[in-house]
């Protein structure tokens, strides 16, 4: 068995937050883990992505490679389009329909694609896709920064790989005491996102 | 057993420092080595610091070592380059306590201005050890061998990890750290550690650096010896005339192509050098071509041919210098597109998926939303304008003032070299007034020299010392300004107005939060003849909004869009990326869920559109 999973997003969206619960998530279930993310300068509104590796053997790389990825978490739009090819298209994709233009974009001197666009390239080379409006859904309950544990709910919901309960816990685990009733209702509003 | 966790490469690299028993670590940040510091933060008897730079931080880490103390100065590659004077220094004395450079090189340039590979620096210039981790676990193995083999041999050992390795996340083992350790001793021996053109008479009176250069020529046999029974060096058999070499992550990659190659090929594993040569005659025996997969430069590539060429094997060795791509990351298509090309006969599966027909925006790094290297950098913007001047800028948060959409500096080194590339541009007589944009952790690093030597020649050029008081770019690390250790403990802050007039040089502080304060003592300077330093002063805004601090009265602006014109002049000059602009409607507006409220706009807009 082998889970290779991409979650990509802008820095600031809690991208890392997640890559963690998921892995301590496949730890807990006595699976070899292995990861990479790209930090750095990136809470300045650059490009996040995290690497999860996922087996009950060996991993070597801890770096997706082209057609590889079995699951993409896409908190952004763009973002997930920018690694759209290391999904396999016979993988997932789970889609936050948020759009956050670039700074080129806002000068006007480069286009962000309109959602329908981005939404039929990511159906083209990926059939099996869940789009969800985690964003609106997290600033409705009263943080834009709860759009990943809104995430995770979804996850729980489309991959049978992720039990709600198991993963509810470790979201649990490791919100900060203030966040954490809000973190859990994130989580379960996230999970009835998708029908 | 200890117990398993999952942790960054870089908490690996430091939990095998600490299981080692180093007492003393000191580093300057930079990404991708950072965390390596700040995770031995906390444990009892353990010295850890910020240095104001990594020269510094390996001078005092040696100092440590002399008294036989284990000692771990930890830095990204330019680091080490900075450090290469002492390093051919400390390379002929030897050390005493375990002494472990950790040297971490960032191939492809992820985060850094420059790629290098500090292999060659370290092991082909000063002839010191080198371990090339595969892995965050294999590095934490490292890092403890490398301590005791540092005091078997009175060397220095460096770990070169890769950031694929540093920031990898994996699971890793950890044991307990050790209860005691050793006291501190410390005896002199000037024959090792003076090092001057002394006669020495032992010698038929050759100098000191000569006898000492032997030393560590004649420490090499020793070092053959202990990398060929290395741990870290083994062969895996395979079918086939055709061989490959995996060096570090190079090896990584080759364990991962495997499953997309059909039978498996000869394969030599290499963690050290120097070389393990017999292993390496070992490997090639009956091979026609090797292919070498290392990070960056075709290293082990030249040092292979070297043996072959000394031991009078013919045999075909490709890799980096030309064969596979000289630059940049390896990667898996990469190596399976080697491996293809080097073996016509093997058959390679390369991963296809379908194009992508859309047009995909680069998202470019810019300040935080709220930053108040904005406002000076707008106020710069519109100096520069007005009197044709030019800007060098350094390393930091305020380099992405040099991109789209304010490109504002016009050059970008390395650290601290803004005021005296900035003072090359002025002494030409140009008639153009010159300006150094430089951080304040960089201006500790060594910034403060170029400014001294701007002082001492009375150099016509305008320093803009951007002062928030952290080292913000790596997350935020306390450097001699912040007035507190890595630690936590308060310290005196370096003074900065105090510094300039020890200097004579003219100073004027501002709040960057003020443009217009800004301008004028921006306009001021570039009026006054000789060196002028002008201090933008203003704690970080992330890092105090994250402390509950207050660096700005939040206000709630908006677009009169009457008053627009569409002049982008908030957008070109300014650049936050919580202003957009419509081209339908030939406006801006401020996106309200990004804007903070800083206020800043308003100041920029010349039509008093924004309020």
């Amino acid at each position: 068995m082998k889970m290779d999973i991409i979650i990509s997003g802008v820095g600031g969206q809690g991208n890392i937050f997640a890559s963690i619960v998921i892995s301590q998530y496949a730890m807990s279930k006595n699976f070899n883990v292995l990861g990479a993310e790209t930090i750095g300068a990136a809470q300045r509104g650059g490009s996040v992505v995290s690497h999860i590796r996922i087996s009950d053997g060996e991993i070597y790389s801890p770096i997706i490679s082209r057609g590889q990825a079995d699951l993409l978490i896409g908190m952004e739009c763009v973002e997930m389009l920018r690694h759209l090819r290391l999904l396999n298209p016979q993988g997932t994709y789970l889609l936050n329909s948020l759009r956050i233009p670039t700074v080129l974009n806002n000068m006007g001197l480069d286009e962000y694609p309109d959602l329908q666009e981005i939404l039929e390239a990511a159906r083209k080379y990926c059939p099996n896709g869940y789009v969800i409006e985690a964003s609106v859904l997290a600033k409705k309950l009263g943080n834009i920064q709860m759009t990943n544990v809104v995430m995770l709910g979804a996850l729980a919901r489309i991959m049978p790989f992720f039990e709600y309960e198991r993963i509810k816990e470790i979201v649990k685990e490791n919100s900060p005491a203030r966040f954490q009733e809000a973190n859990l209702q994130g989580f379960a509003e996230g999970y009835k996102l998708i029908s | 057993m200890g117990e398993k966790k999952f942790v960054m490469g870089n908490t690996a690299i430091a939990r095998g420092a600490l299981e080692a028993g180093v007492r003393v670590v000191a580093g300057y940040p930079g990404t991708p080595a950072t965390e390596i510091v700040e995770e031995c933060v906390g444990v009892p008897g353990v010295h850890v610091e910020w240095a104001n730079n990594e020269k510094v931080a390996f001078e005092l880490c040696t100092g440590a070592s002399l008294c036989h103390v284990r000692a771990m100065p930890v830095m990204k590659h330019n680091g080490t380059n900075f450090v290469t004077d002492f390093l051919m220094h400390v390379n002929f004395t030897g050390i005493r306590g375990g002494l472990v450079l950790i040297s971490a090189d960032d191939p492809g340039g992820l985060s850094s201005q420059n790629e290098e590979d500090t292999r060659i620096l370290v092991h082909q210039y000063a002839h010191l050890p080198v371990f090339d981790p595969c892995s965050p676990k294999e590095a934490k193995a490292m890092v403890k061998m490398a301590f005791d083999l540092s005091e078997k041999t009175e060397l220095v050992f460096c770990l070169r990890p890769v950031t694929r390795v540093c920031h990898a996340r994996g699971i890793i083992e950890f044991e307990d750290l050790p209860k005691e350790l050793p006291p501190p001793h410390y005896e002199p021996d000037r024959e090792r550690f003076i090092m001057s053109a002394v006669e020495l008479p032992q010698f038929g009176g050759l100098k000191r650096p000569q006898i000492r250069h032997r030393w560590l020529n004649e420490k090499q046999n020793l070092l053959k010896q202990i990398m060929e029974e290395s741990p870290f060096n083994w062969i895996e058999k395979g079918e086939g005339k055709v061989g490959l070499i995996g060096c570090g992550m190079g090896y990584t990659w080759i364990k991962e192509a495997e499953q997309f190659v059909e039978g498996k090929l000869p394969l030599l594993k290499i963690g050290t050098l120097p070389l393990p040569r017999r292993l390496l005659l070992s490997f090639v025996r009956g091979l026609e071509k090797i292919v070498i997969f290392e990070e960056t430069e075709p290293f082990v590539e030249n040092l292979c041919k070297t043996i072959f060429q000394e031991e009078k094997i013919n045999i075909e060795v490709l890799g980096r210098s030309g064969f596979l791509p000289a630059d940049g990351e390896l990667n898996l298509l990469a190596v399976l597109e080697g491996i293809k090309k080097a073996g016509p006969t093997v058959k390679v599966n390369i991963p296809e998926t379908p194009p992508l027909d859309i047009h995909i925006p680069i998202r470019t790094r810019t300040q935080c939303v709220g930053c108040n290297y904005r406002g000076i950098l707008n106020a710069l913007k519109q100096t520069v304008r007005k009197y044709k001047g030019i800007v060098a800028g350094d390393i930091g948060c305020h380099d992405a003032g040099s991109f789209r959409p304010i490109e504002l500096q016009s050059t970008i080194y390395c650290m601290g070299s803004s005021v005296p590339m900035a003072s090359g541009l002025a002494l030409t007589g140009m008639n153009r007034p010159v300006f150094a944009f430089i951080g304040d952790s960089t201006f500790y690093h060594n910034g403060i020299l170029g400014l001294m030597n701007a002082a001492s020649n009375k150099i016509n050029v305008n320093v803009i010392l951007g002062e928030n008081t952290v080292t913000a770019m790596t997350g935020f690390q306390p450097h001699p300004g912040t007035g507190v250790t890595l630690a936590g403990e308060k310290t005196s802050p370096v003074n900065v107005p105090k510094l300039a007039e020890s200097m004579g040089i003219s100073y004027r502080v501002v709040n960057p939060y003020d443009i217009k304060q800004c301008r004028e003592a921006l306009e001021a300077a570039v009026k006054e003849a000789g060196p002028s330093l002008i201090v933008s002063s203003m704690p970080c805004y992330l890092l105090s909004t994250r402390r509950g601090q207050k660096v700005f009265e939040p206000r709630e602006v908006q677009v009169n869009e009457e008053r627009c014109n569409g002049c982008m002049i908030c957008i070109n000059d300014f650049g936050c990326p919580a202003i957009s602009y419509h081209k339908d409607k030939k406006k801006v507006s401020i996106d309200k869920m990004i804007c903070v409220g800083c206020g800043l706009c308003v100041d920029v807009c010349q039509r008093g559109a924004i309020s």
